[in-house]
C-alpha cells in the first residue's frame, strides 16, 4: 500500500506538471488570490494584517487546488477508463485516492509561497514569522488535513459523473465557512460550530498564529486529529460509495 | 471446478432524466437470465452484438458491477461479496484506446499499475521486462501513452492486464478499432497466453477470431444465450443451408426488409465494402433463390452474385437475426 501510495503521488505530480492548462493556472491563481486579498483588505498600515491576509489566501488556494485537483483529476479519470481499473484494483481505493488529494494540496505549498514571495514584492509586507519551528509544522499539518477533508469530498465524487461542477461548487461554502473569505465574526453565529468541523479553519489559525504570534499548537494538534478522524470517515464512505457505484453502473461515463 | 461458473445472472439498469417533470424512468434489462461455465485452462469466446450484455457480463465477473439476480462464481469466489481476494487474482483488459494514463510513460504506466496490482518489489522490473517482450513495446517503453497508435495502446492493455500473473483474463473486444496486421498480432499474444494455461473469456463481434481463437462460444442476443457449443458446432447449425451473397450498390433497410419477407430467406445481413454493400443471404433453397432475390432488389445495381457454404458468421448471423 506503501508503494501504491508513493507511486501514486509520483504519477499525480508528472501528470499536473506535464498539462499546460494545469500548470498556467498552477502559477498564475495565488498571484490573483493574493492581489485580491491584499486590495480587499486595503490595511498598508497594519503589515501583520497583510501577511495575514496572503496566508488565508494562500489557505483559500490549497483547498481550491484539493476539490478543483482531485474533482478534475476523477473526471479524468472516467474519461479516461483508469478509474474502473482503479477500483477493480486489488488494493483499497482510498490508496489510489489519497494521493491525488495530497499532491493536489501540496501545490498549495506553491501558493503559500508564491503568496508571501508576491506580498513582499509587490506589497511590501515584511516576512518576519514569529515562530518558525510552528510556522515549520503548521504547513504540513495544513497540507495534509486539508488534503484528508478532500478525501471525505473526493470519495462521493467516485459516484457522481459531474464529479468536476461538484469540485467547484464545494470551493466556495468552505472558504465562506472557515472564515478565509470573510471573517467569522461578520457572519451568522451558527457558522462558528460549522467552522469547527473544517480543516482549512484550523490550518489558517495554526500558520498564522506561527507567523504574525499567538500560540499556533492548540490548531496544530486539531489538525492532527481532524486529519486522523477525516481519513476514518473517507475511508468508510469510499467502501459505501464504491458499493453504490457498483449497484448503479456509475463508475464509467458512457 | 469450472473457473467461471455463471448461473441465471441478471441485470436490470434504470435510465431516465432525473430533472424530467414526470420523473419517467424506466428499466431496461441487460441481462436476463444468462448461464455458462468455463472450464480452467479454456478460452471462452462470449459473441453478440453491441448492446447484446457481453460487457454488462464481464463487468459482473470482473466485481465492477453488481448482478440484480443470478450467481457467478469466478475461481470459486463470489464477484459480488468476495471482490477483494477475486481481485488479486483475475485481469480484465477492454477495447478501444482508453484505461491507461496519458501523459506518462508505457513504463511509468506499467509500475503504477503493477504497486496498484500487488506485485511484489522484488519480481516488479522482471515482470515488467518481460511483458514488454512480449507484447512488442521494448524499446518504446519510455514514450508518453499519448503518443501511442491504437494498436500500441491495445498490446499496453494486455501489458497491464497481465502484471499480477492472473490466474483468469476477461478481455472485452481487445481487437475493437485494430488495423488487420495490429489485431493478428493481439490474436497470436491471446493464443499464447491460452497456451499457456491461462482461462481466458474473451467478448468479441468478430467471428473470425472467434473462430480462430475459441474452444468453445456462446453466442448472446438481447441479454440471453442463444447458443453455445464449439465453433464447429456453432457452424453445423447453419449446415442444409446455403449463402448467396450479393454486392450491390444503394441498398437501404427498406430494401433488406423486402428480402427478409421474401419466402425461403432465413437470415439477411449487410457488410459496407468502400461504395458497395455485400448482403449474405441464408436459405436452404441454394442457388434456385437468386431470381427471385434479384427481382426484390429491384432497380438496384448489381455486381457479383456468389452461392457458399456458411461460415461461423453466418451461423452467428442466423442466431442473433431471430
Amino acid at each position: 500500500m506503501t508503494r501504491a501510495f508513493v507511486t501514486g503521488m509520483r504519477v499525480q505530480i508528472t501528470q499536473m506538471l506535464r498539462s499546460s492548462f494545469d500548470l498556467i493556472a498552477m502559477l498564475i491563481w495565488p498571484i490573483i488570490y493574493a492581489s485580491i486579498a491584499y486590495y480587499l483588505l486595503d490595511a498598508k498600515e497594519t503589515p501583520h494584517e497583510l501577511l495575514a491576509a496572503s496566508i488565508g489566501s494562500a489557505v483559500m488556494i490549497m483547498w481550491a487546488q484539493v476539490v478543483i485537483g482531485s474533482s478534475g483529476t476523477l473526471d479524468l479519470m472516467r474519461q479516461a477508463g483508469t478509474l474502473e481499473l482503479m477500483v477493480a484494483a486489488p488494493v483499497p481505493f482510498v490508496t489510489v485516492l489519497a494521493p491525488i488529494m495530497v499532491s493536489t494540496s501540496a501545490f498549495g505549498l506553491y501558493g503559500l509561497v508564491v503568496t508571501l514571495v508576491w506580498g513582499r514584492v509587490g506589497f511590501g509586507i515584511p516576512l518576519a514569522i514569529v515562530h518558525p519551528l510552528a510556522f515549520a509544522i503548521a504547513i504540513p499539518a495544513c497540507v495534509i488535513a486539508i488534503a484528508a477533508l478532500g478525501l471525505i469530498v473526493a470519495s462521493t465524487f467516485v459516484l457522481y459523473r459531474a464529479a468536476f461542477s461538484l469540485g467547484i461548487a464545494m470551493q466556495y461554502p468552505v472558504w465562506l465557512a472557515s472564515g478565509l473569505l470573510v471573517p467569522l465574526s461578520a457572519l451568522p453565529g451558527w457558522l462558528g460550530p460549522v467552522s469547527w468541523f473544517l480543516a482549512p479553519t484550523w490550518g489558517f489559525r495554526a500558520i498564522e498564529r506561527a507567523a504574525v504570534g499567538g500560540d499556533a499548537w492548540p490548531s496544530i494538534a486539531v489538525c492532527a486529529l481532524a486529519s486522523v478522524a477525516y481519513v476514518s470517515v473517507a475511508v468508510v464512505f469510499l467502501r459505501v460509495f464504491e458499493h453504490l457505484a457498483r449497484q448503479r453502473a456509475s463508475l464509467k461515463l458512457a | 471446478m469450472a473457473a467461471i461458473e455463471v448461473s441465471e445472472l441478471a441485470r436490470t439498469y434504470r435510465v431516465g432524466k432525473k430533472l424530467r417533470r414526470d420523473g419517467a424512468k424506466r428499466d431496461v434489462q441487460a441481462l436476463r437470465g444468462v448461464s455458462f461455465d468455463v472450464p480452467a485452462g479454456q478460452l471462452f469466446g462470449l459473441l453478440g452484438p453491441n448492446g447484446a450484455g457481453k460487457t454488462t457480463t464481464i463487468k459482473i465477473l470482473t466485481t465492477l458491477l453488481l448482478p440484480t439476480a443470478g450467481t457467478a462464481r469466478v475461481l470459486g469466489l463470489d464477484p459480488a461479496r468476495q471482490h477483494r481476494e477475486l481481485r488479486r487474482r483475475i485481469g480484465y483488459v477492454f477495447g478501444g484506446d482508453k484505461g491507461l494514463y496519458e501523459r506518462i510513460s508505457a513504463l511509468e504506466n506499467l509500475r503504477y499499475f503493477a504497486d496498484v496490482y500487488r506485485v511484489p518489489r522484488e519480481l516488479k522490473a522482471r515482470r515488467i521486462d518481460e511483458l514488454l517482450e512480449v507484447v512488442g513495446l521494448k524499446g518504446r517503453e519510455r514514450e508518453r501513452v499519448e503518443t501511442y497508435s491504437r494498436g500500441m495502446r491495445q498490446r499496453l492493455h494486455i501489458a497491464r492486464g497481465l502484471l499480477h500473473d492472473p490466474e483468469v483474463l476477461f478481455l472485452d473486444e481487445p481487437t475493437i478499432g485494430l488495423d488487420p496486421v495490429g489485431a493478428r498480432e493481439l490474436r497470436e499474444t491471446v493464443a499464447a497466453l491460452q497456451a499457456s494455461g491461462k482461462t481466458i473469456l474473451l467478448t468479441t463481434h468478430y467471428m473470425l477470431e472467434a473462430d480462430e481463437l475459441c474452444e468453445r462460444v456462446a453466442v448472446i442476443n438481447h441479454g440471453q444465450i442463444v447458443a453455445e457449443g464449439t465453433p464447429a458446432e456453432l457452424k453445423r447449425r447453419a449446415t442444409g443451408k446455403s449463402v448467396i451473397e450479393i454486392e450491390a450498390f444503394g441498398v437501404d433497410e427498406l430494401v433488406v426488409e423486402r428480402l427478409r419477407a421474401l419466402e425461403g430467406v432465413d437470415a439477411v445481413s449487410v457488410e459496407h465494402v468502400d461504395q458497395a454493400q455485400l448482403v449474405a443471404i441464408q436459405s436452404q433453397h441454394g442457388p434456385a433463390l437468386i431470381p427471385a432475390l434479384l427481382a426484390a432488389l429491384g432497380p438496384i445495381t448489381v455486381g457479383r452474385v456468389v452461392a457458399r457454404e456458411p461460415s461461423l458468421e453466418d451461423a452467428y448471423v442466423e442466431l442473433v437475426s431471430t
